[in-house]
């Protein structure tokens, strides 16, 4: 389980294969939430609760967890993960709703460094979130509309309030929504990218989370990192599998 | 002489076609700020005087200045950079070698910077590194050994980071510089940059040579002196010109620079007498002060200050990347060396504002030059300018407003960041102090 | 007597809790001829734009609406609104002013002015000439402003870097909270005993801490009296550093939010001047940009045919 501050993630694997995947909204229970995403994913499986034989908690609200004994941190799980899914994955970028944070691993999947986004919420998904509210577009349309940009507006990218009026007086001067999405994306790429620099850029390079499903920001991300990012499918359940993956280890030895 | 690469001890590896791809949009980029500042200087001043086209030349960094100093190194001259007016540069002159100084003034770079160093940490500072890293500025690559004055914590700190890349000399500030033995030891320290100097350069300081470059420098700062006297009167000079003008000499050829400007007043002077005001003269009269603005985005404030509504004009400041450059002529008595070493070192470490001093009395020399400046230039409010990160100079805003506070002048404290991303909100800071100093909005 | 009209509805308030009124006012008792002075003051926010009327230098017509990203001429559309029923047409004004955050946004103004100037001018004229602090907060400013016995500013501090305490971040947390915002002053009060502060203020975050309060079992009106202590001690500490000197004010939309009010008069030791009832007779503070305005149009006028 995956418990991030908007969504809670869960998958299920059964002989090292994901066979089952549930989410539900945080909302202000987590723990009920999880419950939900747990149950979700274990119909997608066919499987019962007890089938379960180990459960491994990782997000931000990881305490607040049903069922698991115990937890993994998300830049571990985030580590895990990718290498699972690329063998040759070694810097893990993670962007989630309210922080990001880059990972660097091992070929084993062990985690050697890490760095986060502290205090910023720039720099995370919100930002994009209340952006697009600015701006009266959908969420899911803010990818495809900046992709149509050929430059980028300027705006604010260090405060979400402060962007917020950037984009209202971009608006007023009439300047392309497409452009204003772009330079939305631009300017958080440019922050994560910052952040990734401190602790090095080594091939290849995987961006997960809830974020990475946006095809404009990977766009912006590519040209800042100046490396392409591969994404997996279902980015933003890359932190449940990584738990998931080290339920596996954890619990061997464990009832089938 | 050869020298040896030192090891890397701070700086990461960056593949060449990443500082190649990067130094192209900064560049780019850089270029285009240059022409828009000066196009925009122009813009304010209709009738500009002719004498600014050769300063808009040596403002372009990566144009004519540039290949002058490549041409001088291919005859074998070195060039030594300096990041604080401390620097004694007229040492640098006698040996025949080239000083320019090298803080950077581009944002963009301040972001690669991060790599190395801390966001926290001063952006100038962060921007030089940057700058470093993706081989960007003309006058700090051309530089063969860089002098690095210890003033402040970043400074101190930033000589130990170039060092991955070039020779770097200390020189020690004393913090409390009115006491005897202060100048006794910054005697000392500009004896062994002497001998730095000599030993690199291949060239002996002789007195000859010594006394020919405070000369040189004695003349540059009569014709920088006549230059700020023409700002004290009503505008002839729109000061985004006049800090153009003075900021130039950090790298420009230093006798031309001082011919040009005595033509510049020349026309300034005439102008002077015909009362052609570059804007009404009761234009809100400003002056800047705080961490120094280095060209070309730093225009960042003069720019705002001067396109303003209502407008407002700079008349003077009180910044090491401006007035504090040649304020202060070296006096010698006798052309002994010893006699001019010790006036070089005089007018270096005594006749500065900086805030890195403390002592009993504070830093009342700075005080001092700007009260004085305020009476002579007729200031109506002052800008106090702060780097975020810039602990002196923020640390001594409270001292300094309180004495402004005392004689009624205004000060507004602006503090800002290598970035563009606020000049909105600096806009509406801006314009709201100068309706306070204009008097055209009274009821 | 004068005539209101709203044109928010209940329904609206249910969903959207950050929504506040919008509203138009004409002073009825009043009358223009064509030889008055008529002058007006548009003050375009980040989130709400006002428009003032004034029959030489008093006022008469006001109205307010948010500043919308789908209405580039939110100025056109809250002069249109204030001039609504009053019979004057916009070509009726001697002089307009615009200010706020899109005072170049004012197609209409002859002259663009900072808010900062309006604010202590319209604050003079609300309250009158014993007024020598006041603290403006907007959609994403604060401002401390003092000003002489004239309204004209001495000396003035903006908040920087930060959007706490600021209307949007109001409007973020009664969205959170689900707590309609024109009660949540009144709400932040209801708590038997004040909480300590919240010690992470930006408006980003919010969720997340109001969460971890939420969890540990605080009610909805301990988390907003929490949050409100903190924005205004912010406030409080703006108003001490730009120098505190009685009387004091607030303008802006805050001025209506009882709790950060009470909590800065708490802090500060001090009471401020009552704001004048605005549901029934008095002025609006939020619109205290838009009359400065007005009145510096019409001596700019007045300046302007001396010649």
């Amino acid at each position: 389980m995956d418990l991030g501050t908007q969504k809670v993630k869960a998958v299920v694997l059964k002989d090292n294969m994901v066979v089952g995947r549930g989410q539900a909204y945080s909302g202000f229970d987590p723990t009920s939430a999880a419950k939900a995403a747990v149950n979700a994913s274990l119909k997608q499986a066919n499987a019962q609760l007890t089938d379960v034989a180990c459960f491994v908690a990782t997000g931000s609200s990881m305490e607040l967890a049903p069922y698991a004994k115990s937890t993994v941190s998300m830049m571990g799980a985030d580590a895990k993960a990718a290498t699972y899914r690329f063998p040759k994955a070694r810097t893990i970028i993670d962007v989630g709703a309210e922080e990001a944070r880059a990972v660097k691993c091992d070929e084993r999947g062990v985690m050697t460094d890490f760095v986060v986004n502290e205090r910023c919420a720039a720099g995370a998904g919100t930002f994009i979130e209340a952006m697009a509210r600015a701006l009266e577009v959908k969420l899911e349309e803010m990818g495809p509309l900046s992709l149509k940009a050929e430059r980028a507006s300027q705006i604010n990218a260090s405060c979400v309030i402060f962007g917020e009026s950037d984009v209202v007086s971009l608006i007023h001067r009439q300047e392309p929504k497409a452009e204003i999405a772009r330079a939305i994306f631009d300017a958080m790429a440019d922050r994560i990218s910052s952040m990734v620099h401190r602790l090095g850029v080594n091939p290849e390079v995987i961006l997960v989370g809830g974020v990475a499903k946006d095809p404009g920001f990977v766009s912006s991300l590519n040209r800042k990192l100046s490396v392409k990012v591969l994404v997996p499918e279902y980015p933003d359940f890359n932190g449940a599998l990584g738990a998931a993956l080290t339920a596996v280890n954890r619990c061997k030895g464990g009832q089938k | 002489m050869t020298i040896e690469k030192p090891e890397r001890k701070y700086t990461p590896e960056i593949s060449a076609k990443e500082i190649q791809e990067l130094r192209k949009t900064i560049r780019s980029s850089s270029e285009k700020v240059i022409a828009d500042n000066i196009a925009r200087m122009k813009k304010a001043d209709p009738k500009r005087p002719y004498s600014m086209l050769y300063f808009d030349e040596i403002a372009d960094l990566f144009g004519k200045r540039q290949q002058e100093i490549e041409a001088e190194k291919a005859k074998g001259k070195k060039v030594i950079g300096y990041t604080c007016l401390f620097a004694p540069t007229e040492l640098i002159l006698a040996a025949d070698a080239i000083p320019v100084r090298v803080n950077s003034g581009w944002f963009d770079a301040a972001k690669l910077g991060d790599r190395v160093v801390p966001v926290e940490v001063c952006p100038v500072l962060r921007s030089t590194i940057g700058a470093k890293m993706i081989e960007l500025s003309p006058f700090l690559e051309q530089s063969d050994a860089l002098i690095s004055i210890l003033t402040c914590d970043g400074m101190t700190k930033f000589g130990d980071i170039m060092s991955d890349y070039k020779p770097v000399w200390r020189m020690s500030v004393p913090r409390i510089k009115d006491e005897s033995h202060s100048m006794r030891f910054w005697y000392d320290e500009i004896k062994l940059i002497k001998n730095q100097i000599e030993k690199f350069t291949g060239n002996k300081i002789t007195k000859g040579k010594l006394k020919e470059a405070i000369l040189e420098t004695q003349r540059a700062t009569r014709a920088f002196r006549r230059l700020q006297e023409l700002r004290k009167g009503s505008p002839v000079i729109t000061g985004r010109d006049a800090m153009l003008v003075n900021q130039t000499y950090l790298w420009d050829d230093k006798k031309r620079w001082t011919e040009k400007v005595e033509a510049l007043c020349k026309e300034l002077e005439n102008r002077a007498q015909r009362h052609d005001w570059v804007c009404p003269p009761d234009t809100p009269r400003v002056m800047l002060t705080g961490t120094p603005m280095f060209w070309p985005d730093s225009w960042k404030l003069p720019n705002l200050v001067e396109e303003a509504n209502p407008k407002g004009i700079i008349v003077a400041d009180e910044l090491c990347s401006g007035e504090r450059i040649l304020n202060d002529p070296v006096g010698v008595d006798e052309w002994t060396i010893d006699d001019m070493l010790n006036a070089i070192g005089q007018r270096h470490l005594m006749a500065s504002t900086c805030p890195c001093f403390t002592s009993e009395d504070g830093n009342q020399d700075r005080l001092n030059w700007l009260l004085n400046k305020i009476k002579e230039n007729n200031v109506q409010g002052v800008i106090y300018y702060v780097i975020r990160g810039c602990i002196l100079y923020a640390m001594e805003y409270t001292r300094i407003k309180k004495a402004l506070d005392k004689i009624n002048i205004p000060v507004y404290y602006l503090d800002t960041e290598y970035t563009r991303e606020d000049v909105g909100q600096m806009k509406t800071r801006v314009e709201a102090f100068l309706e306070m100093l204009s008097v055209q909005v009274d009821i | 007597m004068q005539r209101r009209t709203e044109i928010t509805s209940q329904t609206i308030a249910d969903k959207e809790f950050w929504r506040w009124s919008e509203y138009h006012r004409v002073i009825t008792g009043k009358k223009w001829r064509s030889t008055d002075i008529l002058t007006a003051g548009v003050d375009v926010g980040s989130v709400g734009s006002k428009a003032a009327v004034m029959i030489n230098g008093e006022a008469y017509a006001w109205a307010i609406t948010r500043t919308g990203s789908n209405s580039p001429d939110s100025a056109t559309k809250v002069l249109d609104w204030a001039l609504k029923d009053t019979g004057l047409k916009v070509g009726d004004l001697k002089f307009i002013v615009g200010t706020g955050y899109g005072r170049v946004n004012v197609p209409m103004a002859n002259k663009a002015i900072t808010e900062i100037a309006c604010h202590g001018k319209g604050a003079n004229y609300i309250w009158g000439p014993t007024v020598r602090t006041v603290l403006d907060v907007g959609g994403q400013d604060i401002k401390a402003i003092r000003i002489d016995q004239t309204g004209k500013v001495c000396s003035f501090l903006m908040n920087d870097k930060c959007a706490a305490g600021t209307g949007r971040g109001m409007e973020v947390f009664a969205d959170l909270l689900k707590i309609p915002i024109e009660q949540i002053g009144e709400i932040s009060l209801k708590v038997e005993e004040e909480p300590p502060p919240v010690s992470c203020t930006c408006v980003a975050f919010a969720k997340t801490e109001a969460m971890g309060l939420l969890r540990k079992g605080w009610s909805k009106e301990k988390v907003l009296a929490a949050y409100t202590r903190a924005m205004a001690i912010r406030m409080a500490n703006l108003i001490n550093r730009v120098g505190l000197e009685r009387e004091l004010v607030i303008t802006g939309g805050q001025s209506k939010n009882i709790g950060i009010v009470r909590r800065i008069e708490k802090v500060l030791e001090i009471k401020c001047l009552p704001m004048p009832r605005w549901q029934d007779t008095g002025l609006d503070p939020m619109i205290a940009g838009a009359l400065g305005a007005a009145l510096f149009a019409k001596s700019l006028y007045e300046k302007a045919q001396k010649g």
